[in-house]
């Protein structure tokens, strides 16, 4: 292996890593401002690992592995919304049973029946060896999303912000509630190569998150969100080079770095600003 | 292959033992767990282990120790950003448990440990050795102690914190030492069904017994007795099948979870709909 610093960009499948985790981290940083906002963080986890029995049944039946995950991701939200609204139980456990019994229904489809994505690329991901109609179905994911999210965030925000009002103002939020579900599955499909299913979580909340503490405003909050995560995307998958280590697993602590830098350092919501205001308010009485 | 083949291999018989014990711990906590709303906290301590036993194994210390640190570190990080920030609580906790578990990984691919990354994510509960046997029977049995004395206090502070506050309970030691119990009751899932699975054992159970049943003792036994039974089934399933252990085990608990959502007698869905269809005639009068 070469060591010099331009080195990850005179292997061809370095070049291809690189750029697929940067569109990948962008997408999901540009949803993860709406599920931060919307609390659906348990959720995000919870479609991540549901799409697991979709791609081995896929691969079983001949068919794409996105469609696969895709429908069983969309699967496990109809399920979760149906057992909530018929028993007394709370969101969060419902959430936890479905979930659970899809990803565990995944695993033993692997175990039985090895797919062309083995157990290890699913949960951990591998951008690596990532194969071009693979490729393929994960850039037509991205841009419909993209084209989706683009043209819809203005309904989304007013949704995920205060639904009484959405629908006060004629909005069908029921539609709108199931669009952000597809979305939230779509982008956990993408994701799935380049970070796994373990790790999508992080993807699809810490960008969000990290915008959220640097403005007020939500315009703002979408630029500085995806920056982060197609920068962090780049440069975690470009360090994973040298670091010799697990892709995902580079990029997911990258944005955690940078979520703890900013949680510090924020001009107006960081945890020095907060100490400076403090002891400011207090000087006059002192 | 006759029925009772598995019966007669020792390694299915402590399979069984160890899946009942530690099914047992993890059922009596998903009670607590699923009344306080805290599957996302399961979830996320499970997870956040990871770079602590990769930690201990540099260090020399137990593996056990290392996961048990890194799980209360979870929780513990959790809470003081989200008092120290604007983020909604279940925003940190995802930013704090992925964190950790990328951590974790990237840890694990740098350094030579002689666990298997495959066993600790899924468990390898019909390998396990005799020293990890011991520990999961050490950690699992005085947290169930302890679970099971203290299950008053926890009650209340699960179901109604305020009120628990007002006759003197110290409620913000028992938040910890739930987070304590949880962490521990992790740390003795781990050899069995892994850091990927047990959130199902911490989840499921606690809902099954809630829709058969309204009274606490009852919900105890009955999550216990659920997920011993599903846990045998898993165990006993997965012999035939030649599958994922730790998978069949979460599909059985995931049947049980299904069969009581259908036929409880007072919150299934066969009664509820008998219960509405004369309703529904009188109203329509």
């Amino acid at each position: 292996m070469r060591n010099g610093v331009f080195a990850p960009f005179e292997y061809d499948y370095m070049l291809k890593a690189i750029l697929v985790s940067g569109m990948i981290g962008g997408i999901c940083a540009f949803l993860s401002c709406f599920i931060t906002l919307k609390g659906w963080s348990l959720l995000g986890d919870a479609l991540s690992h549901s799409v697991v029995p979709g791609v081995s049944l896929a691969w079983l039946l001949g068919l794409p592995f996105s469609l696969g995950a895709f429908a069983a991701g969309v699967l496990a939200a109809l399920g979760m919304g149906w057992v909530k609204q018929r028993s007394r139980l709370r969101e969060d456990a419902v959430i936890g049973v479905v979930f659970t019994a899809f990803f565990a229904l995944g695993l033993l489809l692997l175990s039985l029946y090895p797919s062309h994505l083995n157990l290890r690329t699913i949960i951990f991901g591998n951008i690596l060896a990532i194969s071009d109609p693979d490729l393929l179905q994960v850039a037509i994911i991205a841009a419909a999303s993209l084209l989706v999210l683009g043209l819809k965030w203005r309904d989304l925000l007013l949704f995920c912000f205060d639904e009484a009002h959405a629908r006060s103002l004629g909005l069908n939020t029921r539609f709108l509630h199931f669009l952000l579900l597809a979305l939230l599955s779509a982008t956990a499909v993408a994701a799935l190569q380049t970070v796994g299913a373990c790790l999508v979580v992080a993807m699809l909340v810490t960008p969000g998150a990290t915008a959220y503490l640097l403005t007020d405003r939500f315009g703002r909050m979408l630029g500085i969100a995806t920056a982060t995560g197609a920068g962090c995307g780049l440069v975690g998958a470009y360090a994973s080079y040298f670091l010799n280590g697990s892709t995902g697993g580079c990029i997911v602590v990258l944005q955690t770095l940078v979520f703890l830098a900013v949680l510090v350092l924020a001009p107006k919501h960081g945890l020095l600003a907060a100490r400076a205001r403090r002891r400011e308010a207090a000087l006059p009485t002192a | 292959m006759s029925l009772l083949e598995p019966f007669h291999h020792a390694f299915m018989i402590e399979a069984l033992l160890v899946g009942a014990l530690v099914g047992t711990v993890c059922a009596v906590l998903s009670c607590f767990l699923v009344l306080k709303g805290w599957s996302l906290m399961g979830d996320a301590v499970s997870h956040a282990v990871l770079p602590g036993v990769v930690l201990a194994h540099l260090a020399g210390l137990p593996l056990a120790l290392g996961a048990f640190v890194a799980g209360l570190f979870c929780a513990g990080a959790t809470g003081w950003i989200k008092a120290n920030s604007r983020l909604r609580e279940d925003t940190v906790l995802g930013i704090v448990f992925t964190g950790l578990f990328a951590f974790g990984l990237v840890l694990f691919t740098k350094v030579e440990t002689e666990a298997h990354l495959s066993h600790l994510l899924f468990g390898n509960i019909l390998g396990i050795e005799r020293s990890g046997l011991l520990q999961t029977v050490a950690v699992a049995l005085p947290t169930l102690a302890v679970i099971l004395t203290l299950r008053r206090d926890l009650l209340l502070f699960c179901f109604d914190p305020a009120h628990a506050r007002a006759i003197g309970l110290n409620t913000t030691r028992l938040h910890y030492l739930l987070l304590a119990l949880l962490a521990a009751t992790v740390v003795a899932s781990l050899q069995a069904v892994g850091i990927l699975l047990v959130v199902a054992m911490l989840v499921t159970p606690g809902c099954t017994a809630r829709l058969l049943t309204d009274r606490f003792d009852g919900m105890l036994l009955l999550a216990a007795g659920s997920s011993v039974l599903a846990t045998a089934a898993g165990v006993y399933a997965s012999f035939f099948l030649n599958g994922s252990t730790g998978a069949c085990i979460v599909l059985a608990q995931a049947g049980l979870f299904a069969l009581a959502l259908v036929f409880a007698p007072q919150h299934g869905l066969l009664a509820r709909h008998r219960a509405v269809a004369p309703g529904g005639q009188a109203a329509g009068i």
